[in-house]
């Protein structure tokens, strides 16, 4: 019994090893062999069913509604160039091409939105893209989202924003204030004709154009316009201002303190809130509420508000073999209005492509472009990932009345700060060609050396003493263990090297006042 | 303990014939295969995997062939699979809890240079153009090479650019150039044949034609996108001896620290970075960081009640089930329990949804039933007690079929004649299930539960889906919500928060984890009688 | 007639009243147990019933689900079966092949196993149980890119076990057999009483005979429990399936459900609940086809035993 076991299962073993070692070295030839199974198929791709297999292939990693579009190339594409078109539907496209892309098994071409550049491009897998003469077909404001550090990472096909939708039935003229709103709103509460005056989604995404209104912003800008981690404007006044208001309306039943988006959307859709801030993703599900509605600006509070923009675009590979051939076929193949057209139906949102948007006749899609003229460019810097939960959270809270905006905020703000800075946070350095001298550091210029740090002393000034070896050095200051504030010669972000040298060994004492970003070097 | 059965020693020594022949014949097939796997694996530079599957082909063949291994032969494919697919994956864990593997150092250090290499840029009097490829027909046998490239500067002025010779300014019908179309590119160059950008990249490696120098030493243009080609030069030069890059602009010199290429002040760096070790950078950033000052403990006793409730509110239920529908002569046994299995079959992924929406506090139809009836319903998200209470209600509802599966397989493993002799003893039904049934039951069933417990004590799925951690600690230091869990509070940390993907903290915070749960799950062995039984019993 | 009664009749009719009030008592706590039982079983339903009429449902929306939809119909289950973009049901035969491969090929490892450390006795048994337990209690919050980083490498030797192989998942699957289910399975085998296999072995059986031919009958029902366990288990698994495959045309049922919920504002909820509901289907095929092998295997076996 026991022989007959060992014989069958060496046997089997022997065939299936055959078998296997057929395989590796018969497709190890072609090391695209793998793709061939999934192009055969007709449903994502129709061409390799009608041509011979070619040597070359692109593989697209797109969400279900861009799948089926960019597959209806393929059998023009290869016919016309014999290069293979595979196209994947991916679900979570960004967190999968992070673990494929330095593994070699990436997609060519990816599609996805602005606000991943900053990861993919501080982890090397995006490739700046030329345009060339085609930029100039593409929206100013498409080009600009996917422009990261001065580069194009990124062709757009769409831009997505939210715009304010209004009940035509109950408000004859659409508000221009969150005063007007409130007004209007208040008035058809106490006729009875709906539950509450707005209903908020919730998400902080949604709520930014109130929030905006006020003045609130998320980062602020440095000098040439880009954003600044360090300058968090969750605890703005702005934000607060706008986070009192929503717990005023919400205390005095205006605002509904459920914030369940498809709740909101539902209370709107049934006619029970007349105003509804949304994007052009609700489109679909309010028209088929039969509500009648129309789409505004954004009202004003102390400013006109500003939606979050969004844009949509193909990105490539920097680690595909075929970075040319992605490009090319990119700005060749799908910078057409032809495919722009497909692109734009099959979404609800403004074409990044300006003859499309220019034919657009949606009026909704329209009114949506208008409202979304002095949109916030969502930031894409890779600090943005800290943001939205807190944000949030902070958000939630104020909604349940459990804390205060200026409370809920400021923690916020903080959890945000302490993210942003790391383990760090709140460390005060003074790096330089100094420190390994003195004994304190392993290696110079290392802002989150802890032996050089200073220590802050009750006069609120930081200070610390080194002894070092006669010469001369350099310092700087540092702020949050990072380079990312730093302070030189007059208290200057970013600013000149100080200088000082000893004469003879000695020691060193640093003084820092944050007040003044400025920095005193005593020698003794 | 550690003699092997008598029998099997005797049987052994006997059998040296066949079946030992067989079992030589076996083990050197399959270390043939591994040896040529490897092999193949080492011509890959998948060193890491060679060496793993290597060990786990000795200790295979140790186990074949060793006389006192029989008893391991029994799961030598099991041992094999778990080495590749469990043990493997802890140990790179391991590893990655040492780097810096996360974002902004996903790349390997050779790719990393490789991308830097490929910076490039256009220097001081250098133009930039379009360009339109050609092909020669006599394909690589063409003395100028391969392909020449038409190129237009920004006047629109033309050029005939071949590898080694100067441009060619060339006007329509000058030189090889033919009659241009109307973007001012020839139809035809004499020799060549015309491509376009797609034809040209699908035609070559990428890597290739983007080395071809276009021009003499003087005036050479490369491609650079599939737009332009340009006058350009590699931005910073590799200087492999030193492991540093120059800055062909600027003069820079980078050297690389912690998977970055820096400069000597720090401020300049060189994106992307790679990975590289960092001992225990990542064990210190948390004990430093924020997230110890956070409401750690409050989430780490929420954590042990939600993992213990869970296993015990599960268990019972399903053994309750399990139990009074155990008697074969019930009636509507099989339609009961096909309905109660039911949970069990569809996606946890959509029901846990399901749930979100039934418990919706304004319009969820749980809510709305209950203030029809009794005036008032309970906030399932925004009262960290009731969202707790919820929270138990759906792993309840997601958890007992498992139970209740499990028990009444094991309670067919129970003789029927302990009961016997126990009703002639006269205990009553709970007595009986008391003093027989559950001490016997959690025999069989006590690892189950163990393992239910730390599975539960990492239960992201269900926290995440449902709640989100939600809802959120007013005033906590670090971002954490009244339902978070250990495992769920470190996602934040390491993947929704901070500068994105953190691998290794990740790795690292894991790691911690496994040795709570791995000490928790020890522990709740020493309370139980399941060692005793393993190393005693029959 | 009263008066010729002797007292053992009227022990024989008290005996009767017992057997009557034992019967009565039966069928009461028939009757508590059915209560019992239809309060479970709504509890069970309840929500399932929603995930039913959710996908009848025409408009995408779960928070404001009615029981009844307006203008319910069938509409998602048409869309899902005849979309070329969805091969909804070679999906769910994916998942079936893969799913049903894998049970019973752990299976078998769990079995072989379970025996050699029920009945052996080797030096490291006791750690290798406990080595076992522990590996499962590894969080695997990273585990997934170790793995697609090695059926990448494993795919550029043989491509028929690398990524978007359902070969190289079922491997991965099956790394996760050597689990807690051992310490199930070793469990029964430990019920069964020594002695069975003792005899057998006096009379000239191998290890192998006595496995295959006198304990694996004796395990059926446990086997099917762990066997419906782990066919639920790989099939509902969408975590490594997803990373692992990459074309839909080998997708699983379940990876392609989660395109579904993907998107964020875009969810298709009636397509996603029907789809669910279909996916369940062979789950529920399977245990209703084995529900009368799980219970009353055993208890006749151990009797002959």
């Amino acid at each position: 019994m026991k022989k007959k076991l060992w014989l069958i299962v060496s046997l089997m073993l022997l065939v299936s090893l055959v078998l296997t070692a057929c395989g590796g070295s018969s497709s190890n030839n072609t090391s695209s062999n793998t793709g061939n199974d999934t192009v055969a198929q007709p449903t994502t791709a129709p061409a390799a069913t009608t041509a011979p297999a070619s040597t070359t292939s692109i593989t697209i990693w797109a969400d279900d509604t861009r799948a089926p579009i960019l597959a209806e190339l393929a059998t023009a594409f290869e016919a016309a160039y014999n290069v293979r078109l595979v196209v994947e539907q991916v679900a979570d496209i960004r967190d999968q091409f992070v673990i494929a892309a330095p593994a070699g098994e990436g997609p060519d071409i990816l599609l996805g939105a602005h606000d991943w550049l900053g990861q993919l491009v501080a982890s090397g897998l995006l490739e700046p893209i030329d345009l060339g003469d085609k930029a100039d077909d593409f929206t100013e404001v498409s080009l600009l989202g996917f422009t990261y550090a001065g580069e194009l990472y990124g062709m757009p096909y769409a831009t997505e924003n939210m715009a304010f939708f209004y009940n035509t039935s109950m408000v004859p003229t659409p508000p221009q204030t969150w005063d007007e709103v409130v007004a209007i709103g208040t008035a058809l509460q106490e006729a009875g004709t709906v539950t509450y005056g707005l209903a908020l989604t919730g998400t902080t995404y949604d709520a930014f154009p109130l929030q905006t209104a006020f003045g609130g912003y998320v980062f602020g800008r440095d000098a040439n316009g880009n954003y600044n981690p360090n300058d968090i404007g969750i605890d703005s006044p702005g934000m607060i201002a706008a986070g009192d208001w929503i717990s005023e309306q919400i205390a005095s039943g205006f605002l509904s303190n459920n914030v369940d988006w498809d709740t909101a959307h539902t209370l709107f859709e049934t006619g029970q809130v007349p105003f509804l801030m949304a994007g052009p993703w609700a489109l679909d599900r309010i028209r088929t509420s039969g509500v009648p509605y129309a789409i505004t600006n954004f009202p004003t509070a102390t400013q006109p508000g500003q939606p979050f923009a969004g844009v949509q675009g193909f990105m490539v590979n920097a680690l595909s073999k075929n970075v040319l051939l992605a490009e090319a076929f990119l700005t060749e193949f799908v910078a057409t209005e032809d495919v722009m057209v497909k692109l734009y139906q099959s979404g609800n949102r403004p074409s990044a492509f300006k003859s499309v948007l220019e034919a657009t006749a949606d009026a909704d899609l329209a009114a949506f472009g208008e409202a979304g003229e002095n949109a916030v460019l969502m930031p894409a810097i890779p600090e943005m990932g800290a943001v939205w939960a807190s944000w949030g959270d902070g958000f939630t809270l104020i909604i349940q009345g459990q804390q205060t905006a200026s409370e809920a905020l400021t923690v916020a703000a903080n959890q945000i700060r302490d993210l942003v800075a790391g383990a760090l946070a709140g460390m005060v350095n003074v790096p330089g060609s100094w420190q390994a001298a003195s004994g304190a550091c392993p290696g110079d210029w290392s802002p989150d050396c802890e032996g050089s740090a200073l220590t802050l002393g009750d006069d609120g000034l930081y200070t610390g003493t080194f002894t070092l070896p006669a010469g001369d050095y350099e310092a700087k200051v540092a702020l949050d263990g990072s380079w990312a504030i730093n302070y030189g010669v007059d208290g200057k972000q970013d600013g000149d090297n100080y200088q000082f040298s000893l004469t003879a060994d000695g020691s060193v004492t640093f003084t820092y006042d944050p007040a003044t970003y400025l920095l005193e070097i005593t020698v003794e | 303990m550690r003699q092997v059965k008598p029998q099997v020693g005797g049987e052994e020594a006997e059998r040296f014939t066949l079946g030992f022949i067989t079992r030589i014949l076996v083990t050197i097939v399959l270390d043939a295969a591994a040896i040529w796997f490897v092999s193949r694996l080492i011509t890959n530079e998948d060193y890491v995997l060679a060496a793993a599957l290597s060990i786990v082909a000795i200790i295979i063949s140790i186990i074949m062939l060793r006389h006192k291994a029989y008893p391991l032969r029994w799961m030598s494919i099991g041992i094999f699979f778990m080495f590749m697919f469990s043990i493997y994956p802890i140990l790179f864990t391991v590893y990655v809890a040492f780097t810096n593997f996360g974002d902004g150092h996903l790349l390997d250090k050779d790719q990393a240079i490789t991308q830097i290499r490929r910076v490039r840029y256009v220097p001081e009097g250098g133009t930039s153009f379009t360009w339109t490829a050609f092909r020669a027909l006599d394909g690589d046998q063409n003395e100028f090479g391969e392909y020449a490239l038409w190129l237009k500067d920004r006047e629109g002025v033309g050029y005939l650019a071949l590898p080694g010779q100067p441009l060619q300014r060339l006007g329509p019908g000058e030189g090889l150039a033919g009659e241009f179309d109307r973007n001012g590119i020839p139809l035809e160059i004499a020799g060549y044949e015309r491509l376009n950008a797609i034809t040209l990249a699908a035609s070559g490696a990428d890597a290739e034609l983007r080395e071809i120098v276009f021009g003499s030493d003087t005036d050479g243009v490369q491609i650079a996108s599939a737009q332009t080609a340009s006058q350009n030069k590699a931005r910073y030069l590799y200087d492999p001896a030193a492991d540093t890059f120059t800055d062909q602009q600027t003069g820079d010199i980078y050297t690389a620290v912690d998977g970055t290429y820096v400069t000597a002040d720090g401020l300049k760096r060189l994106t992307p970075g790679f990975q590289s070790f960092v001992g225990l950078d990542n064990f210190r950033r948390f004990f430093q960081s924020p997230a110890l000052r956070g409401p750690l403990l409050r989430i780490i006793l929420w954590n042990f009640a939600f993992a213990f409730l869970s296993v015990v509110t599960t268990f019972a239920l399903g053994l309750t089930i399990a139990y009074i529908y155990n008697d074969p002569a019930f009636p509507g046994k099989k339609i009961i329990q096909s309905f109660l299995i039911i949970p069990y079959t569809i996606p946890s992924l959509i029901t846990i949804l399901i749930w979100r929406g039934l418990m919706n506090p304004e319009v969820g139809i749980i809510n709305v039933t209950l203030r029809n009836l009794i005036g008032s319903a309970p906030d399932w998200f925004n009262n960290a007690t009731w969202a707790k209470v919820a929270i138990l209600l759906v792993n309840l509802w997601l958890g007992y079929p498992y139970f209740m599966l499990i028990c009444s397989g094991a309670l067919q493993a129970i003789p029927k004649d302990i009961y016997q002799a126990a009703e002639v003893d006269g205990a009553n039904a709970w007595q009986r299930f008391q003093k027989i049934t559950l001490p016997l039951l959690l025999v069989a069933v006590g690892p189950l539960l163990v393992a239910s417990f730390t599975f539960n004590f990492n239960n992201f799925n269900l926290i995440f889906l449902f709640i989100q951690g939600g809802p959120p600690i007013a005033g906590a230091t670090t971002r954490a919500g009244h339902t978070d869990i250990l495992i769920s509070y470190v996602y934040n940390l390491a993947f929704a928060g901070g500068r994105g993907f953190d691998y290794g903290l990740a790795s690292a915070v894991t790691i911690l984890i496994f040795f709570i749960v791995a000490t928790i799950t020890l522990f709740q062995f020493r309370f139980t009688k399941m060692w005793e039984e393993v190393s005693e019993n029959v | 007639m009263s008066n010729f009664i002797p007292p053992k009749e009227t022990g024989f009719r008290a005996l009767r009243n017992i057997r009557r009030s034992q019967s009565q008592q039966k069928r009461l706590s028939i009757i508590i147990r059915w209560i019992i039982a239809l309060f479970l079983m709504f509890f069970a339903v309840f929500p399932v019933i929603w995930i039913v009429s959710a996908s009848f449902n025409p408009a995408d929306t779960l928070a404001t689900q009615r029981l009844i939809p307006r203008n319910a119909g069938l509409d998602n289950y048409r869309e899902l079966l005849s979309s070329p973009v969805f091969p909804y049901l070679k999906w769910v035969g994916n998942s079936i092949k893969i799913s049903g491969i894998t049970t019973l090929l752990s299976l078998s490892i769990t079995t072989l196993a379970a025996y050699a450390f029920s009945r052996f006795r080797f030096t490291g048994r006791v750690n290798l149980l406990k080595a076992i337990l522990l590996i499962q209690v590894f969080p695997t919050l990273l585990a997934i890119v170790a793995v697609f980083l090695m059926i990448s490498q494993i795919g550029d030797v043989i491509p028929r076990l690398g990524l978007n192989s359902h070969a190289g998942l079922i491997m991965v699957y099956l790394g996760g057999a050597m689990g807690v289910n051992i310490w199930l399975m070793k469990g029964f085998f430990d019920t069964i009483p020594r002695e069975i296999d003792e005899s057998a072995m006096v009379d000239g059986a191998t290890h192998w005979q006595i496995f295959t031919l006198l304990l694996l009958p004796l395990m059926r029902p446990i086997l099917i429990v762990i066997g419906i366990l782990s066919f639920i288990g790989t099939y509902g698994d969408f975590i490594l399936a997803r990373v692992l495959l990459k074309s839909t045309e080998q997708y699983t049922v379940m990876v392609g459900l989660q395109i579904f919920t993907s998107g964020q504002f875009s969810q298709r909820w009636g397509q996603f609940t029907a789809g669910a509901l279909i996916a369940a289907l062979p789950i529920m095929i399977v245990y209703l086809a084995l529900q009368d092998k799980i219970v009353g295997g055993l208890t006749q076996g151990s009797v002959k035993g």
